[in-house]
């Protein structure tokens, strides 16, 4: 267990005139779930896809669990579930699902065998409905992912990377998608996954590596990228009038109180500003009249220190782009 | 090669499952049987009209022409009106052809038959309703020219028994065809037509699945299951699969339908006989004798051809996004195809010519019209081999300039590429 899952060095993309990415180099530790995070356009979907041998790189090596990712055979041990989602629409689910496990070279019998397992588990197949033998659009969208991500996991991979893999879920199935992430690592697999929500990556990812504009802004274990980032963040929450309110906004605006202020309305997360002392903060705060719920000093969020690190023009320039 | 495998059997086995193809297999022989027995059941029923004598004849000869032709209609159909007979001077021709015209509009009778002072030399005028039916133009020539025969031999002094003795007499050519390795069985009608259906089925089975590989492909890029496969499989390999899967599809199709029309063909007397075909006209249904060179010739021309074509069309569907833009994108390659078909009733009528030989060595021609030409004539091997080389020289430019489009194309969403862009993939990948 001494090679990491995947060991990306120098890594360069260009799409004619355009830098995908350029000189990307992280590591991904076996058994870890990492979070590949980023605007939009940062080159995460470019970056996944060089992994897998779609595309490939203009320079720069990759490793899959320890051997050359071009080397015969290694992406039959990696599961990947693509951005764009999509299955034959006019094929029955389980012919399909044994295509699927076929090209990633499991045998007939044993993909069989799984198939059944996740159906059940799944509920795809219930006493009431037998979904196996319906064709894919058939299937709601709902169960139409479902059967996408029984696809991506039936050769049981020893690494698993879902692009976006929130996106189009519904809270249910977002739900247990986060259960089955937590279920693989437990199993002892290698989970990657790229999203561009901070709260989920905060919530289930070991490490992180944020991208943007193809170039990595950091990267290591969540705990020690928040560690580094200072405990000069306090959690506020307040009720309270409009006009209070208000009066509580003007104290934010202070840049020499706080040099950031994620305004959420109700919360606000506010990086102190250097040398602002959070006790002045609170006594100006409770003047205002408005009800402190609360004031907490914490380490930043992801989110926070991502519209940090990448900037509020890095996040919107990205949002027009794509992928 | 085993996930190329994957592929193959996946293209194959869904294709072989799907309704059409089901319904296209086992239609395909009937119709083929169809068009085989039809031209027969009609042959066979290309007797001239009952009616035939029911005209009016203006004989302006001045030497009873008009009679001899008259008596020898109505014995034609004895139960039809016999012919009326209008002996006319020549200036009241115009006069009677306009009187009998209007028998024909009133429904009076079939149509006219004019005999003036040109008939003698063999030319006769024939206006009516059925002067469009080649059977009944063909029976007033032979009676007219028979007449007219008749009239010089009692001329010269036979009696007129003996005249119509001597001159009725019909011939029926039986033709044989003569190739290199001297007479065969099959008459040259019938190999005319092989070499026909052999070219059709042939342009067919391109057509049909190099297409259906097309849809395919696009539907793999608009469904995004494009990316899941590659994931796991080169897209050379993908696209080799899809082709050899369809392929095969196509060669179980035309195995079934050639097992089909054999087996209608070994129990074709019965067959026949329920259409209501004479026994003896059941003999005229042959299929030529293909020798085992031959057979394997078309195999290797198909093949090829096949994979030319199918994977022009893959390109083709990994290009476009959509289904509006998939046939403009095609048209390209729809009209390699086709200059085949243009060239199919030349090459028929003439398979010798340099036209014939020309397009039989264009790597896009040569799969359908060499096929074509063997069947028809006998062509040497070396010219055999030399197309066959001509057209894998051409299958190879196809998959390597398809598989560069096919690998970059493939995951490449948006508006159709233009020319340029095309260079630009095809240089990329």
């Amino acid at each position: 267990m001494t090679d990491p899952a995947i060991r990306i060095s120098g890594v360069t993309k260009h799409f004619a005139s355009t830098v995908a990415v350029r000189e990307l180099s992280l590591v991904v530790p076996r058994g870890a779930v990492y979070g590949l995070l980023g605007p939009n356009g940062a080159g995460k979907t470019t970056t996944i896809r060089m992994i897998l041998d779609i595309i490939s790189p203009d320079s720069g090596t990759i490793e899959i669990l320890g051997q050359p990712h071009l080397q015969l055979g290694v992406r039959d041990r990696v599961g990947y579930l693509p951005e764009e989602r999509g299955l034959y629409k006019k094929m029955q689910v389980r012919r399909v699902l044994r295509f699927l496990a076929e090209l990633k070279g499991v045998s007939v019998a044993v993909a069989d065998r799984r198939i059944e397992e996740w159906l059940r588990r799944l509920s795809l197949v219930t006493p009431e409905k037998d979904w196996g033998n319906a064709k894919v659009d058939e299937l709601s969208r709902g169960m139409q992912q479902k059967v996408q991500f029984i696809g991506t996991l039936l050769h049981e991979p020893d690494l698993v990377i879902l692009d976006e893999p929130f996106s189009g879920l519904d809270p249910i199935n977002a739900q247990a998608l986060k259960d089955t992430v937590v279920d693989l690592k437990r199993a002892g697999k290698t989970v990657i996954f790229s999203t561009h929500l901070m709260d989920n990556a905060e919530r289930l990812c070991d490490s992180v590596c944020i991208i943007a504009n193809g170039e990595k802004v950091l990267d290591g274990e969540v705990a020690a990228v928040k560690e580094s980032h200072g405990a000069r963040n306090v959690a506020l929450s307040v009720d309270g009038d409009a006009a209070s309110r208000d009066r509580v906004g003007a104290i934010l605006q202070d840049r020499r109180v706080a040099s950031r202020v994620d305004d959420q309305n109700r919360f606000f997360e506010i990086q102190l500003a250097p040398g602002a002392d959070p006790q002045e903060l609170l006594r100006r705060v409770v003047d205002t009249g408005a009800a402190v719920r609360r004031f907490e000093l914490i380490t930043p969020s992801l989110h926070q220190i991502f519209l940090e690190r990448v900037g509020a023009s890095g996040v919107e320039a990205g949002m027009s782009g794509h992928g | 090669m085993g996930k190329t495998f994957v592929v193959f059997k996946r293209e194959y086995l869904e294709r072989v499952r799907s309704k059409w193809f089901i319904i296209a297999t086992v239609l395909g022989p009937v119709f083929l049987g169809l068009i085989t027995v039809v031209p027969i059941v009609l042959s066979s029923r290309t007797k001239s009209s009952d009616r035939i004598s029911d005209l009016v004849i203006i004989d302006a000869t001045d030497q009873g022409l008009g009679d001899r032709i008259a008596k020898t209609l109505a014995s034609y159909t004895p139960n039809a009106p016999p012919p009326r007979l209008r002996v006319v001077k020549r200036e009241q021709v115009a006069a009677e052809e306009e009187h009998a015209t209007q028998q024909v509009i009133d429904r009076e009778a079939l149509g006219y038959l004019v005999l003036d002072s040109a008939t003698a030399a063999g030319t006769v005028r024939y206006a009516g309703r059925n002067a469009t039916s080649l059977i009944d133009v063909q029976v007033i020539e032979r009676t007219v020219r028979q007449a007219i025969l008749a009239q010089r031999l009692e001329a010269e002094g036979l009696n007129s028994a003996r005249v119509s003795m001597l001159t009725s007499l019909t011939v029926n050519a039986k033709t044989q065809k003569i190739t290199d390795r001297g007479r065969e069985a099959a008459s040259g009608m019938a190999s005319f037509f092989f070499g026909y259906v052999i070219a059709l089925v042939l342009y067919m089975m391109i057509a049909i699945y190099g297409q259906n590989i097309m849809r395919g492909v696009l539907e793999e890029k608009t469904n995004r299951v494009a990316e899941v496969v590659v994931s796991s499989v080169k897209p050379d390999a993908l696209l080799t699969g899809k082709i050899l899967g369809a392929g095969c599809v196509a060669l179980t199709q035309v195995v079934a339908w050639a097992t089909m029309t054999f087996i209608m063909y070994q129990i074709r007397a019965p067959l026949l006989k329920a259409f209501g075909v004479p026994s003896m006209l059941a003999g005229a249904v042959k299929i030529p004798a293909v020798s085992l060179i031959v057979g394997v010739a078309l195999l290797l021309f198909f093949l090829l051809g096949f994979i030319l074509y199918a994977s022009l069309f893959g390109a083709v569907g990994a290009m476009v996004s959509s289904q509006e833009d998939v046939q403009q994108a095609a048209t390209p390659v729809m009209m390699l195809l086709i200059a085949s078909i243009i060239f199919m009733q030349p090459v028929l009528l003439n398979p010798s010519s340099t036209l014939a030989s020309v397009v039989s060595w264009l790597p896009f021609t040569a799969p359908i019209m060499m096929p074509l030409r063997m069947s028809l004539i006998a062509i040497p091997w070396y010219e055999i081999v030399g197309s066959l080389i001509s057209v894998a020289l051409g299958c190879w430019l196809a998959i390597w300039l398809s598989a560069r489009i096919y690998r970059v194309g493939l995951l490449m969403y948006g508006k159709k590429p233009d020319m340029k862009e095309l260079a630009r993939w095809i240089r990329m990948a």
